[in-house]
């Protein structure tokens, strides 16, 4: 981790550094350099991927090039990838990836291209690759070198019903306490709603349960040890167990972000604590639109320190036309495309583009709106990337927080049972790091 | 013509059938051995996280003895493979019974009885997972409007299983009534003349001469279905994902996420290989019971 923090800290600098030294080349920055080339991106099939390619065409305008677009789903996309990369193909030239997820696992294994010198030799004018959130390009940045450049901003926030909570003359909860307290009281107040949904999915639980390990004051590691058997590891998963166990939807343990999504947009969930990039699909319909209230998760021991994530676009170490590549991700995590996507719901990883007057007045048009973009504006300044252990097997560490998690919420083991079950097969993986 | 110049003839047709077919026969072997051998190549490296590799001789299999999750996942394996098999053979014998028995049904039923196998099997996961949702599926209001008590359906680990076995049977349980329907309309009239005539019960008929002598129909019904039944793959990644916990975690689900999420391919190769290896049992063993049956 200090390595990583060194690395960071000098990596920050010179991305600052060549923020200006941008200025000087970005007379002789020509859009048309590599006109001809054909550039394949390998996109996960989601919402974010789905905004920006709707400006395809505007693209191969203003370069000449084509790009050819080889889209799954995600665990298809990463099926694909590992494919590709084992056989040092350069099928693929520009991926999207999730630095927080497999970030230490793909730099280690030498996947990712260097941006840092492009970023720094090649950029138009209007680039400006340091208003980009610093957060996510650390998070971003692995021994130094910048792996990817951030397209969006997202992290779980808490939706809850504005209507029942008046209703059962609850206040909007400030606390982890008042959310198990709200959750009580509505199910005693209104029988017919689930009191509280989060992901339940054995995958998909870090996602969330970070959020509530941070908040209490917890940490996945200390001392290079599995830390879940601490007071603060025991008190997260004790917590967000009892929370899917006792006031959850039946069948919990099978619920990841789309059948949460569905259970709230249709009106059988009074609190659900999910990703903020479902905002549009739990809004689809507009039944939402006016009983919703959206937070941060709230706060525990340690106040609120949210997960922050945010998908990011890398270029390919065995593409054979790595700067070709980069102009495709320059000008996909430039201002003009990203306001572009934040208009159609991107939540951007630019604080100017957050700022700017369209996409407020599109912000103020609905108060729900105002609400997400105040969510986001403490994920991008408090939000911590950690989403499972930060060790190169980071996926795998995801199924053994989601196991210990999974076995609380089935009455399979006690809390300590649970978390010492899961610290042994952990700390197993930490010493393979 | 003379005897040297017909021979000579004979060998260059063979020559030529062989020149011709050769390009066939090396792209169909080539297809078929490349994939086995490199997996068992696969088999004797170890991959780190990062998918740095290296020799690990029976490593990998000497792994499997001690994993708790490979013993598991071959409990679970079976168990479906059980569960699953005698669903489909004895509804799809029951099925078969009644497509051949009722002449009069409309084609379109007829259709609609064998149209499951038809579909997608990631549709029909993806319909049976919002028809068996606890909360807002069809199944459990079903059960409720009957005063029955709602089930976890795919979220109980101790359902999970037979509903996945269930989930299977419905879409392959016509397949099974197909060949079986094939077998029945192939039996001899002369037998059951016989039996009319001797005055046996329809179900003595059944029992003496309709089910031995569909014995090896339902036996080569039994191999088609338990191979794909040990391979089972698609149905319980797009339900379950091999939860909850791992309660249905298939070897060939544990596999796929030893390979394409931790990156140890090696140690996926030895299973899949190990898995392959009790697929071929199987088969043999099947394959001796319907030499043993037949007629």
């Amino acid at each position: 981790m200090k390595a990583r923090m060194l690395a960071t800290h000098v990596a920050l600098p010179v991305l600052a550094i060549a923020a200006a030294t941008a200025q000087a080349h970005a007379a002789d920055f020509d859009w048309m350099k590599f006109k001809g080339k054909t550039i394949t991106f390998l996109a996960n099939n989601n919402p974010v991927s789905q905004a920006l390619l709707t400006y395809k065409a505007d693209f191969e305008k203003l370069t000449g090039m084509t790009l050819k677009v080889d889209g799954y789903q995600e665990q298809q996309m990463r099926q694909r990838l590992v494919t590709v990369m084992n056989a040092n193909s350069d099928e693929v030239d520009v991926f999207m990836t999730l630095p927080s997820r497999e970030g230490e696992q793909f730099a280690a294994a030498g996947w990712y291209g260097d941006l840092t010198a492009m970023a720094k030799n090649e950029v138009a004018g209007e680039y400006d690759p340091n208003g980009l959130s610093q957060a996510l390009l650390k998070a971003a940045t692995f021994g130094g070198k910048l792996t990817s450049m951030p397209m969006n901003i997202e992290g779980p926030i808490f939706y809850y019903r504005t209507d029942i909570f008046r209703k059962c003359g609850l206040e909007a909860p400030k606390t982890i306490k008042d959310v198990e307290a709200a959750a009580e009281k509505i199910k005693s107040c209104d029988s017919t709603v689930t009191p509280f949904v989060s992901r339940g999915l054995k995958p998909a639980i870090a996602y969330t349960f970070s959020n509530m390990l941070h908040n209490v004051g917890g940490s996945y590691i200390a001392n290079g040890k599995s830390n879940l058997c601490s007071a603060k590891g025991k008190e997260a998963l004790d917590t967000y167990s009892r929370l899917l166990r006792d006031f959850g939807p039946p069948g919990v343990v099978n619920y990841s972000f789309q059948q949460i999504s569905a259970l709230y947009r249709g009106g059988r969930a009074a609190m659900a604590f999910e990703s903020s990039n479902e905002l549009r699909t739990v809004m689809e319909g507009g039944a939402r639109l006016k009983d919703t209230g959206l937070l941060p998760f709230p706060a525990g021991d340690a106040g609120q320190v949210p997960t922050t994530i945010g998908w990011g676009m890398a270029v390919s170490s065995h593409s054979k036309q790595p700067d070709a590549a980069w102009y495709f991700v320059q000008w996909a995590t430039s201002p003009e495309v990203q306001k572009k996507m934040a208009l159609q719901g991107i939540a951007p990883p630019r604080p100017s583009v957050a700022k700017d007057p369209e996409y407020r007045k599109w912000i103020d048009e609905e108060p729900v709106r105002k609400e997400w973009q105040a969510a986001l504006d403490v994920l991008a300044t408090k939000g911590s990337s950690e989403v499972g252990y930060p060790i190169v097997a980071n996926p795998q560490s995801r199924e053994f927080i989601g196991q210990a998690v999974q076995d609380l919420i089935l009455k399979q083991k006690t809390v300590d049972q649970a978390c010492a079950d899961a610290d042994k097969a952990l700390d197993a993986l930490i010493a393979l790091n | 013509m003379s005897a040297t110049a017909a021979t000579s003839t004979q060998d260059r047709q063979k020559l030529e059938m062989v020149a011709l077919s050769a390009p066939a026969v090396v792209f169909t072997v080539a297809m078929i051995a490349f994939p086995v051998v490199y997996t068992i190549w696969l088999g004797f490296q170890t991959f780190s996280s990062t998918g740095k590799q290296s020799f690990a001789g029976l490593a990998n299999y000497s792994k499997l003895i001690s994993d708790y999750e490979f013993w598991h996942g071959l409990w679970i394996t079976i168990a479906l493979f059980v569960l699953s098999l005698v669903l489909q053979l004895v509804f799809g014998v029951w099925l078969a019974l009644v497509l051949f028995h009722a002449k009069r049904l409309p084609g379109i039923v007829r259709s609609l009885f064998i149209s499951p196998f038809m579909m997608p099997p990631v549709v029909a996961g993806m319909m049976w997972l919002v028809i068996l949702d606890p909360s807002l599926g069809a199944a459990n209001y079903i059960l409720q409007s009957f005063g029955l008590p709602p089930s976890d359906w795919l979220a109980s680990p101790t359902w999970v299983i037979p509903t996945v076995a269930l989930i299977d049977s419905w879409q392959w349980t016509p397949y099974v009534a197909l060949i079986v329907l094939g077998g029945l309309q192939s039996l001899p009239p002369s037998v059951y003349e016989a039996a009319q005539i001797d005055g046996a019960s329809p179900f003595k008929t059944f029992q003496r001469i309709t089910l031995p002598l569909l014995l090896p129909t339902i036996v080569t019904a039994a191999i088609l279905r338990s191979v794909d039944l040990l391979r089972f793959f698609d149905i319980i990644y797009i339900t379950t994902q091999g939860g909850p916990g791992n309660a249905s975690n298939t070897l060939n689900i544990y596999g796929f996420r030893v390979g394409f999420e931790f990156f140890n391919f090696g140690y996926a190769s030895a299973l899949m290989l190990t898995l392959t290896a009790i697929v071929f049992g199987a088969v043999l063993a099947f394959n001796r019971l319907r030499g043993a049956v037949a007629w």
